[in-house]
């Protein structure tokens, strides 16, 4: 057994302190303020690109050792640790990030040659910031994806899509969404379709930042597909790919490995709000009173807990055994834990809280969402419960 | 980098206490608990798996295995019956005031022998120096009075009082009479009056005190966790089988909902032992780490026992089945090494007054 962070891991964790207090925290804070995303056009972005990221992870001289020993062999407990050192200085910044987005996972795994090279190689030495950008979440489906009914009808060597996406992050300043639509809502997984929808394709219009309780420095995009029209060679994976796979599989594979980095970004948030908890209470002198201890103590004990959990789960992917039940684990108990973590933070900050202008007060209201996205809390107990006793579907 | 896999040889390890857990002290429970002690026969057994020195080092002819083996065997041991796993490991807790304090010559003088002798018990017991002789012993000099209302032991050879600032040992001096018990009757059960007892060693070394007690808190925080495992595991079981309004009680979703709850706990409580104890064994601090898996432990025994016990209604009350014996052993073994509010004072403190952006940080000041 090993709980240590490798020394390689730990320089990159290290080399976002200065980023993260100098830019991420005043960024995020600012788009709190002023209550919209970072814009595009901010030099923040351009100097991400200069320091290396907003790149993909995808190598095109990968290709054929990938075909000999399956998917890449990934490092998710490297990007876990990094995610949550993200979030604990800004989540909202950090998810505002260029970068091929979350679909890029569903590419590498299922996409053509074709669609990675076309798709991925703008990501690979990015002279501006770009962005890819997912779609899954509809008005009437969130945590149950098989329930989306965003249509695919085939036309021709085209398809048409209609339908509305929610939520969905950075979309209308990406170049491309990964849109998940359904040839046959009645087929439910079977009959998911993901394409790979370019910026400017007519019928992709009624872009509508909403307006969020927190994490406001990412646009969180809705928008309408209007009888949008797809080239067939945009149909993620080609025919073939649908011909002989299930069609959820993709977007269940990437919720798998997603789900340990959304507690590892909860942990963070949490980390952030107990640090700054701490410093108040400290600054008051408050910290020798042992009911405020005792909060501490199982603040802390909980995101611990829940780091470790999400860990566990990404090791296990890492090593290609089954982790549904350990990563539903860690998402249902990171963000409660992280949670808590901000609300005790504005117990000891009292009416400094209540005026509205303080990190903690931030963090508390970024927090909430973390319940939420990549299936709530209750979805999680849900997913562990068919695994544990079978319960049924439906 | 982060892993968890377990090495070769403690897996077989695992596999063989998991066997004899599972075939030997899971199936004579009841028994051992009503006469307050484990069969003869089913000492020679547990003899026969060499754990009785895993922990020492080799040099005193043990097999030098460290804190995350002991955690491993503890966790499989109090799974069938936290009870028998004290009254089968002779050292017990007690090791650690010995190990921390006295080295090795305080181990050879007074480890070995009782490793040598049949049955044989060591006792720690915890001296609060805040509240001295409050329901527990004082010590006065070269000696120790008073009477600890409770101890898991019909008898004892040696005595070991730990406190913050060091530990004395006792071999003489002290009586034990039985009392019914609560939890971990198998065990024994007894209060323990010491009059004017001659202490055979002292000392004073408050950082080996820290340890040794960090240690008993793991001690018990296996065990703990091995019992809500079973505590989990067999009431998700029942709940598969009992039906109610037409389907199994496991598909009410406030019952699903709970069993993957308590599933957590236990998940959660084993992987804050397994740090704790990996930072033991890499020669880290290790105090706050161990005190927060106690914590942990401790609370989440109340939280997977009473309701296991609850998925089983009403015979889960009765004493036909051993739910209503795992809720007392959660309960008794959060009373331990103790107790579970120094714990959170240690752990509390650990976090109140840590370096400045050190709360929790992957970094964390102590190491870096």
């Amino acid at each position: 057994m090993d709980f240590a962070i490798d020394p390689h891991t730990a320089r990159r964790l290290a080399a976002f302190d200065d980023l993260g207090r100098e830019q991420m925290r005043p960024l995020g804070l600012e788009a709190d303020r002023l209550g919209r995303p970072i814009p595009p056009d901010h030099p923040y972005f351009q100097t991400l690109i200069d320091l290396g990221f907003g790149r993909t992870r995808w190598r095109p001289t990968q290709e054929a050792a990938d075909k000999t020993t399956g998917a890449p062999v990934g490092n998710s407990r490297a990007t876990l640790l990094l995610s949550e050192q993200l979030s604990y200085w800004d989540r909202g910044v950090a998810v505002s990030a260029p970068g091929p987005g979350l679909g890029e996972g569903a590419i590498i795994a299922m996409g053509t040659a074709d669609q990675k090279q076309r798709y991925l190689t703008p990501f690979l030495h990015p002279d501006k910031p770009r962005w890819g950008a997912f779609a899954m979440t509809e008005p009437g489906a969130g945590s149950d994806v098989a329930a989306i009914q965003t249509r695919a009808i085939r036309d021709g060597k085209n398809w048409i899509l209609i339908g509305n996406k929610s939520f969905s992050g950075n979309s209308s300043r990406a170049d491309f969404i990964l849109v998940w639509a359904t040839v046959d809502p009645s087929l439910g997984r079977a009959g998911h379709r993901a394409f790979l929808v370019e910026h400017g394709m007519p019928g992709l219009q009624d872009f509508h930042v909403e307006r969020k309780m927190g994490l406001k420095a990412y646009e969180s995009t809705s928008f309408r597909l209007e009888e949008c029209r797809v080239p067939g060679a945009n149909l993620l994976g080609g025919e073939d790919h649908y011909a002989h796979r299930a069609g959820f599989k993709g977007a269940m594979d990437t919720f798998n490995s997603t789900r340990p980095l959304v507690a590892a970004m909860a942990v963070g948030i949490g980390r952030a709000a107990l640090d700054e908890a701490i410093g108040f209470a400290r600054a008051q002198d408050i910290t020798g009173d042992p009911r405020i201890r005792d909060r501490l103590e199982r603040v802390a004990r909980k995101l611990r807990a829940a780091r470790l959990l999400s860990l566990k789960a990404a090791w296990l992917a890492d090593h290609r055994q089954p982790n549904i039940i350990e990563a539903s684990m860690a998402k249902a108990l990171a963000p409660t834990a992280a949670f808590e973590a901000a609300s005790l933070g504005m117990e000891l900050l009292g009416v400094v809280g209540a005026r509205g202008d303080h990190l903690i007060e931030k963090l508390f209201r970024d927090v909430k969402a973390m319940d939420i996205v990549e299936g709530t809390g209750q979805i999680q107990r849900v997913i562990m419960a068919r695994k544990l006793v079978g319960l049924p579907h439906g | 980098m982060f892993d968890l896999t377990l090495p070769e040889e403690l897996v077989l390890l695992q596999d063989q206490v998991r066997q004899f857990s599972a075939t030997v002290l899971g199936a004579r429970h009841r028994e051992f608990e009503a006469a307050g002690a484990v069969a003869d026969p089913v000492r020679a057994e547990y003899a026969a798996l060499g754990l009785a020195g895993m922990e020492l080092p080799e040099s005193l002819t043990g097999a030098g295995l460290g804190t995350q083996a002991k955690a491993v065997v503890l966790e499989e041991l109090g799974a069938a019956d936290p009870g028998a796993a004290l009254a089968l490991d002779a050292l017990g807790p007690a090791l650690y005031p010995l190990a921390e304090l006295g080295g090795e010559a305080a181990l050879a003088r007074y480890a070995l022998p009782l490793l040598e002798a049949t049955a044989a018990r060591a006792l720690v017991v915890w001296g609060d120096s805040e509240r001295p002789g409050r329901l527990c012993p004082l010590i006065q000099g070269s000696r120790a009075t008073g009477t600890l209302p409770w101890v898991p032991a019909a008898k004892a050879d040696l005595l070991v009082i730990l406190d913050t600032q060091g530990a004395a040992v006792i071999e003489s001096g002290f009586r034990l009479t039985p009392v019914k018990g609560s939890g971990l009757r198998a065990a024994g059960a007894a209060e323990l009056v010491l009059e004017n007892a001659p202490l055979s060693a002292h000392w004073e070394n408050p950082a080996g005190a820290a340890r040794a007690l960090a240690r008993w808190r793991l001690y018990t925080a296996a065990l703990l966790t091995g019992l809500m495992r079973t505590a989990a595991e067999t009431s998700r079981e029942y709940a598969l089988q009992r039906v109610a309004f037409g389907k199994p009680i496991a598909h009410h979703q406030a019952l699903a909902f709970l069993i993957a709850d308590m599933h957590s706990a236990v998940d959660a409580s084993r992987i804050l032992v397994q740090e704790a104890a990996w930072r033991a064994d890499t020669g880290l601090p290790f105090a706050d780490a161990a005190a927060t898996a106690f914590v942990e432990a401790a609370e989440a025994g109340m939280f997977v026992a009473p309701n296991a016990l609850q998925i089983f209604g009403g015979q889960g009350f009765m004493q036909d089945l051993p739910l209503e014996k795992y809720l007392r052993e959660a309960r008794t073994l959060a009373l331990m090494a103790g107790g579970i509010d120094l714990a959170r004072d240690l752990a509390g403190a650990a976090v109140a007054d840590c370096a400045a952006g050190f709360a929790l940080s992957p970094l964390r000041a102590e190491d870096a």
